[in-house]
């Protein structure tokens, strides 16, 4: 058994040294496939993330009138904190309103004169108000709306839901067209290994039809060609696992200043999950090198 | 033993290569089968190895009933019948020990059997100073004698030669057919097809003439009659 295992291995690399120029065309063909599948993994872990930050961004100010006192303000806040589609309430009163536009604009010197010469406080106090959800948001603004106090001197509903939608859209639209792309790839990966398990099946025929025969066994025969598949699949995913780390790499310093406020490093997500990502890929790769390999014998060896 | 029971073939409709055939050959025979291009020579052949499927009747090997082999089956048979052919289909790039080699190794063989069988056979058909030569290297002959080497390494029942002379000159062909009577000896049903009127008239021994797909003749000791 191992023996004959052995000697499969031993013919699969034949059969790869002997076609050098069409491994490489085939090994070129999936290592382009792979590749537009990491980069649409890539997109959609980065879209997950940029969704996750909108929506912890989704939030409604509530900005109050200078002079409400504080216990009107207090009973606003326990208000809405009532209501049961919010999460948090936050209050930032006159000063900290103040400070935090000193500490903004702490570059800016003509605003911080101008803000000298007014002589006052000028700012409102608010409320920040979270909602549960990112989903419940657009709920809770008709309520918010339809509340009446005198109090609340205006009411900011960031649109924050329609840029969820967008980044939906964008998201779903990359998906697509990956899908889209990846199919392709699929469909050439799978005519290119078939085509080079066709002449590697050329290249052999003799051997071919000499080991029928003499009685060699059917497995012996066209195993050696499954076997290539598989190392295909293996040098593809290899290849990829070198190419793609460096790109990463690449890419990294520029989603940092996209994503300037949040923690995203899709090194270390692809370090994470190295494991489950390229074994996948290499079990997806070597079904699509195997069957191809497996259409081609049943076609061109008559096994 | 081998049993041929009313074998039809055709591959067209109506283009019948074989027809109702019927033979019957002991074991240890040496039997000549000869007929024109087209006869239905090597069909017959095809079907004896399990290449192809007979359309009617019923083809037995010893106790086996091949008719309907299944693919899964064909390499057990295989092993029981060596076949040579007019071009030797051997590996150019494997030395003459290397080639007879491969037919055991694709069947699993340990390195140590390989090692003993295939010295025995090369050394049966005269090759073993020669075995590290490569085809290119060695007349026709021996070529042809390495074919039979290789068709020997499973000690078959039946060795089926068809054309083996073909390509050989008078004094190469002769000795192709020495050995070819030699095997014989040792108890192996031979089949010898060819078209050779000179090699089958020589033998003296059981001729079995084919045309247009049907046995015309069956003589012991006969002749080449087309």
């Amino acid at each position: 058994m191992l023996l004959s295992f052995v000697r499969i291995v031993k013919f699969s690399i034949q059969d790869i040294s002997r076609n050098v120029w069409l491994t490489i065309a085939t090994v070129t063909i999936l290592v382009l496939a792979l590749f537009s599948v990491n980069v649409l993994l890539t997109v959609e872990m980065l879209s997950r993330h940029a969704i996750e930050a909108v929506k912890e961004k989704v939030d409604i100010s509530l900005y109050l009138k200078s002079d409400a006192s504080e216990e009107q303000i207090s009973s606003l806040r326990s208000q809405v904190s009532q209501m049961s589609r919010v999460k948090k309430v936050l209050y930032t009163s006159k000063a900290d309103a103040l400070r935090f536009f000193r500490e903004k604009n702490k570059d800016n010197p003509e605003v911080l004169t101008a803000l000298r010469e007014l002589g006052r406080n000028p700012l409102s106090p608010s409320l920040i108000i979270m909602p549960n959800s990112a989903d419940e948001a657009p709920m809770l603004i008709d309520e918010i709306k339809k509340m009446d106090s005198d109090i609340i001197e205006s009411r900011d509903f960031a649109d924050n839901a329609l840029i969820l939608e967008k980044i939906n859209g964008i998201t779903n639209k990359v998906k697509e067209v990956g899908l889209f792309i990846i199919s392709i790839f699929i469909f050439t990966s799978m005519l290119v290994a078939y085509n080079s398990i066709k002449v590697a099946i050329y290249t052999h025929r003799r051997e071919i039809e000499i080991m029928r025969l003499v009685g060699a066994p059917n497995t012996f025969i066209y195993l050696p060609f499954v076997f290539s598949g598989i190392i295909y699949a293996l040098m593809s995913v290899l290849i990829i696992i070198a190419i793609f780390y460096p790109f990463l790499g690449l890419l990294q310093p520029y989603l940092e200043v996209f994503f300037m406020d949040y923690n995203i490093n899709i090194i270390n997500y692809f370090l994470d999950n190295f494991w489950v990502i390229f074994s996948l890929q290499f079990v997806a790769v070597s079904l699509i090198s195997v069957l191809s390999s497996w259409l081609a014998i049943r076609r061109y060896a008559r096994v | 033993m081998i049993k041929l029971i009313n074998v039809s073939k055709s591959y067209l409709k109506n283009i019948e290569i074989l027809h109702d055939i019927n033979l019957y050959i002991e074991a240890g025979e040496f039997v000549s089968l000869v007929g024109q291009s087209g006869s239905g020579k090597t069909t017959l052949v095809k079907v004896l190895i399990g290449e192809e499927r007979v359309g009617g009747g019923r083809v037995i090997i010893g106790d086996w009933d091949i008719t309907r082999i299944s693919k899964r089956e064909v390499p057990y048979l295989r092993r029981q019948i060596g076949v040579i052919f007019q071009d030797f289909k051997l590996l150019p790039k494997k030395t003459l020990w290397e080639n007879v080699a491969f037919a055991l190794e694709v069947c699993g063989q340990s390195p140590a059997k390989i090692e003993k069988i295939v010295s025995s056979v090369m050394r049966l058909v005269g090759l073993e100073d020669k075995k590290n030569r490569y085809p290119h290297e060695v007349s026709g002959g021996e070529q042809q004698r390495t074919a039979i080497a290789r068709a020997l390494v499973h000690q078959p029942k039946i060795l089926l030669a068809d054309e083996p002379t073909g390509n050989l000159d008078s004094i190469n062909a002769n000795e192709i057919i020495d050995l070819l009577e030699r095997i014989n000896k040792f108890g192996t049903t031979v089949i010898l097809v060819t078209h050779n009127r000179e090699i089958v008239n020589q033998l003296k021994k059981r001729v079995i003439t084919i045309d247009n797909g049907k046995v015309v003749s069956d003589q012991e000791k006969g002749k080449y009659l087309l």
